[in-house]
């Protein structure tokens, strides 16, 4: 009876703190009810931005996102060779608890090591443009260039404008990128196979910046009289090699084939015969459609190949290549 | 309502009132802070100060003050200096701006937030100059570009030339307008009705170096946007490309390089020899020559690299000025040094543009070796100490595994950060490697010419087990400890005062009841006993319970006065035992010997108390068993100890081992309470000796030392 009582006075006494209790839980429950519920995010993390090639992709993602209720954050290097500062981007967005991440590594083996630790950590991770030597899994799906199909392209292009015969310079071959390694690959082997008279007379790793490109491009072009054409295997090396020809006063003269859309006013203006474009608005679209269904249940894990397309004089106007470099990803 | 009840009412919300406003202030400071934008930047430091200092941040670049404007010196493809409030909303920015380097943009961001580095990684808006189409253009970043015009200016964008920009945003109109040295005014409009309200304002480039002079930020008015839009004049208006015509066509030139006015005005040497066939060179004759590089570092020399290495190029004649990230040729004559050359009397000229080359990473141990000399490299080390160059230089030294070299920050910007750095702290660092003794000082194998605040990274603080921690971390162990034992000590302390506390109120009453009681019940029997006849059988069974009344009056007295301590802490141990022993043997005849040994001091309650205690029984079982005729008591204070005797002359007893009686099982629990030495000893015809000795507290005996070396007793000890 005496506990009831006083049970009754402490009740009655402490008005004041059930009322602050009740108070403090209707804010509390207002600044829940108010507060904007986050929109899942997909970091999207290409080699570099703000070029053709890569701008494509982001338009791709963000005419997918919206489908799958994402929005996506799009960042990368500021340039197309840092491999640390990648890193430091993708550890980054993983340390912010993204819900998935859709990565053109720079480098393969750099990048490993994180991609494994995203997925060890239950973040679903699609690779755009070049295999990272893990096998597709839960989680882990690749949407790639056909890097062979893109030799072929360019041996095919080298032989028409030859005629099936003469000599070539190879250049900006890279082992870091299995992508790159493929298009080498797959350029000599056609060019053996389709085109015997034509002869592979020079080969030059990937550098990574131009004015290095262009150097090695410059004592190619000074030390090897006979070269008919040149391949340039990256965007990089195709620039280098574009100046090179130019300083020589053989743009035009010798053939230049390249690779990756980053170059295209010199298809117009003349010097540059063509380029193997990578369709990175469509990987994009296929990169954030398998993060979307894999986010949703319902992913079908392995490798979407996509095809590349050859530009050049006749066909640089097409619809096509304008669906390709459009890059209207701005949705306000 | 009553008078009272008003008046409290009234008060109570008085008070409440005050104390709202109080809280509210605070609130209300933190919410309209930084509201008004107003901002003014001369950069007069003349490179000195901090970029931090004044608000600046950088998201990429290499940004410094020089000659009262602030430059980036790189080529970096969206370099952001951001500063001001994300609470601005109405503002105008403007200064004089002007591009360093060819095929890039340079301007304003306003209303931006996010940022972070990368090349459109901001949510804001960018106007700006561009010279590759000649064209103030104005657009949206959200993590990506969205341009929404390119307007022509009218005789284009040089280089090396000021403009004044001025951008203006107001509700969600956006105003830019640039002016030519000679009065050409141009100006771009843009109006978005889902537009970002409010944001930090910043510089920006995009693939060249740029600078700024007078940066002034104020509040914009309406008046404001209407005269920037009357001086807008129609054929303007007319030159602006629409804004749809511009987003989505891929022929926007911002993506590509103005190859053919490159070409046309940078026709290189054909000739040129990689950076390490330079070292195939005769030694002893003099060579000119030409390479091509990319530049690496411009102050305090020029430094180029090819994929081949580096080479330092001091006092270069430069037609316009380079950048880093430039790819240029230089021709000079070549001299041969230790680990690379160097290019003397060259002239160097800009080639391309925007073309940076990323560092090397390499450990200390490699560059150790001069194999990366003149190269722009990247390693890691501990800080060791940190010392003042010339001028605003400074001079780290830095321990990597078995090497040891040096990092110089001529860069005030980076100076003051590298400033703040701890020792012990582990850094990667990136810069220029050189092995010159003019740098390394003969001490190092190498040293790293570093050149912006992003060339310096902390990647690991100091470990956390230095001294200066460690004795940090045992004083506070000890600070614990100490507390920890305190509270143990106050809350025995409380316990003790509770028990005493029950003793005093259980003896009041016994002395309340049992003993009145006795005391009425020895007066009844004595009435009764007085009225008895004489000699009587009944009158001597009265006389003898009267006797037993008294005896257990007598009982009840002395437990009265065991379990009422007195005021043992206010009158010391040794006063309170006499007054309890004059108290057990009052009106009897036994004679209190009392003696005091060493020098009394105060003693934990708790060992007072159990000494009192024992004392009492003591004595009380010698009253009650030994018939003495003499008690004596003995307190001997000594250095660690206290030690309590209480002997008698009486009958005493032998042993009884394990059947000793309650009184004394008593004793020794309580002895045994306070880890106290309890010995008694005892024989027939020669009385009883109860001895107790307590080992004092370490607190206590400090206190005493204490107090000795003040008092100067320790002389005494000394001397015996």
């Amino acid at each position: 009876m005496r506990r009831r009582v006083l049970t009754r006075a402490l009740v009655k006494k402490a008005w004041w703190l059930w009322g602050g209790v009740a108070g403090v839980l209707c804010i509390l429950a207002a600044v829940a009810a108010l507060y904007p519920r986050r929109v899942p995010t997909i970091a999207v993390i290409p080699r570099t931005c703000g070029t053709y090639l890569w701008e494509a992709e982001h338009t791709g993602v963000e005419r997918v996102a919206p489908r799958y209720g994402l929005s996506v954050y799009w960042n990368a290097p500021m340039r197309e060779d840092d491999v640390q500062g990648q890193i430091a981007i993708l550890d980054r967005e993983l340390k912010r608890k993204v819900q998935g991440v859709i990565l053109s590594p720079v480098e393969a083996l750099p990048l490993r090591t994180s991609v494994y630790r995203a997925l060890q950590g239950g973040t679903p991770v699609v690779v755009v443009g070049t295999d990272l030597g893990l096998a597709p899994a839960k989680n882990l799906a690749y949407v790639l260039n056909d890097e062979r199909r893109g030799g072929q392209l360019a041996a095919r292009r080298i032989g028409l404008v030859l005629g099936g015969k003469g000599t070539v310079a190879i250049v900006g071959i890279s082992n870091q990128l299995t992508s790159t390694a493929d298009r080498a690959r797959s350029l000599e082997a056609t060019l053996s196979e389709e085109f015997p008279q034509i002869h592979v007379a020079y080969r030059s790793l990937a550098l990574p910046t131009v004015s290095q490109e262009q150097q090695v491009a410059e004592k190619m072009l000074a030390e090897n009289a006979g070269i008919n054409a040149i391949v340039a295997l990256t965007e990089t090396s195709t620039r280098g090699a574009f100046y090179a020809l130019t300083e020589f006063n053989k743009a035009g003269v010798i053939h230049l084939v390249g690779f990756d859309q980053n170059m295209m006013v010199p298809i117009r203006t003349g010097g540059l015969d063509a380029v193997i474009m990578q369709n990175t608005n469509q990987m994009g679209q296929a990169a954030m459609t398998l993060m979307g269904e894999e986010l949703h249940g319902g992913a079908k894990h392995g490798y979407v190949v996509l095809q590349p397309l050859l530009v050049t004089r006749e066909n640089l106007d097409s619809s096509d290549v304008n669906e390709i470099l459009n890059l209207a990803w701005f949705n306000p | 309502m009553r008078k009272t009840t008003r008046r409290w009412l009234l008060g109570t919300a008085s008070v409440g009132t005050m104390l709202l406003i109080v809280a509210a202030l605070p609130l209300a400071y933190f919410v309209w802070k930084d509201r008004r934008p107003n901002f003014h930047d001369s950069f007069a430091r003349n490179g000195q100060g901090e970029l931090r200092q004044d608000g600046w941040k950088s998201f990429g670049g290499t940004w410094q003050v020089v000659d009262g404007a602030m430059l980036n010196i790189s080529d970096d493809r969206g370099a952001k200096l951001i500063n001001g409030s994300a609470k601005w909303k109405n503002y105008i920015v403007e200064a004089d701006i002007q591009l360093l380097g060819e095929a890039g943009d340079a301007g304003f961001v306003v209303r931006t937030s996010q940022e972070e580095v990368g090349v459109d990684a901001y949510h804001g808006y960018f106007a700006g100059l561009r010279d590759i189409d000649d064209t103030l253009i104005m657009g949206r970043a959200d993590y990506g570009w969205h341009e929404f015009q390119s307007t022509p200016v009218r005789y284009g964008i040089r280089t090396r030339t000021w403009y004044h920009l001025k951008v203006l945003a107001y509700g969600c109109t956006l105003l830019a307008s640039s002016t030519t040295e000679k009065g050409v005014v141009t100006t771009a409009l843009i109006e978005e009705p889902k537009c970002l309200a409010s944001g930090r304002f910043g510089l920006q480039s995009y693939s060249t170096g740029a600078a700024w002079r007078n940066v002034v930020v104020r509040p914009a008015a309406k008046s404001d946007l209407d005269a920037m839009l009357q001086a807008r004049s129609l054929s303007e208006r007319e030159r602006t490309k629409s804004a749809s015509s511009a987003p989505g066509s891929w022929m926007d030139e911002r993506f590509f390089e103005p190859i053919q006015r490159e070409l046309r005005e940078h026709k290189s040497d054909l000739n040129a020899k990689t950076i390490a066939d330079l070292r195939l060179l005769a030694p002893t004759l003099s060579s000119q020559v030409a390479v091509h590089g990319v530049v690496t570092l411009v102050s305090p020399m020029i430094f180029i690299q090819d994929s081949t290495g580096g080479i330092a190029i001091p006092q270069a004649h430069t037609g316009t000025p380079v950048q880093i990230g430039d790819s240029v040729e230089a021709r000079g004559d070549v001299e041969q040094h230790e680990f690379s050359s160097v290019l003397r009397n060259a002239d160097v000229r800009l080639l391309w543009s925007h073309t940076p080359a990323p560092p090397v990473s390499v450990t200390a141990s490699q560059a150790a070796t001069g194999a990366f000399d003149a190269q722009y490299v990247e390693t890691e080390g501990r800080l060791v100490s940190r010392q003042r160059g010339g001028g605003q230089s400074v001079v780290l030294k830095l321990d990597e595994g078995s090497q040891s070299f040096m990092a110089i920050a001529e860069n005030p910007s980076l100076a003051a950060t590298l400033n703040k750095l701890q020792y012990g702290s582990r850094l990667r660092l990136r810069g220029i490697c050189v092995t010159d003794r003019s740098y390394a000082q003969n001490e190092m194998p190498f040293a790293l010419l570093m050149r912006s605040v992003d060339d310096a990274e902390m990647i690991e603080p100091p470990p956390w087990w230095n001294t200066l921690h460690i004795i940090e971390l045992i004083a506070g162990l000890l600070g614990v400890s100490f507390g920890l034992h305190m509270l143990f000590m106050s809350v025995k302390r409380s316990q003790l005062h509770a028990v005493i506390e029950e003793r005093e109120r259980l003896a009041m009453e016994m002395h309340d009841t049992l003993a009145q009681s006795f005391a009425g019940l020895g007066y009844q029997l004595e009435a009764l006993s007085s009225e008895a006849p004489e000699g009587s059988p009944m009158r001597a069974q009265l006389e003898s319970s009267v006797d037993l009344v008294r005896f257990g009056h007598m009982e009840a007295r002395r437990n009265i006065a065991a379990l009422r301590p007195g005021n043992l802490e206010q009158l010391g141990l040794e006063k309170s035992l006499e007054e309890a022993a004059r108290t057990i043997l009052q009106g009897g005849p036994v004679d209190l010997q009392m003696a005091v040994r060493g020098e009394p001091r105060p003693i934990p309650l708790r060992i007072a108390d159990t000494l009192m205690r024992i004392g009492q029984e003591a004595i009380a079982n010698a009253v009650q068993h030994g018939r003495p005729h003499t008690i004596s008591l003995r307190l001997v204070y000594g250095r660690s100890s206290i030690k309590l005797t209480v002997r008698d002359d009486g009958q005493g007893f032998t042993t009884m081992g394990e059947r000793s009686g309650f009184g004394i099982r008593g004793m020794k629990h309580r002895a045994d309470g306070i880890a106290a030495t309890l010995r008694i000893r005892s024989s027939l015809s020669h009385g009883t000796s109860v001895a107790v000795r307590a080992m004092l507290p370490q607190s206590i005996l400090s206190l005493w030392w204490w107090q000795s070396i003040r008092t100067g007793r320790w002389r005494h000890w000394l001397h015996g």
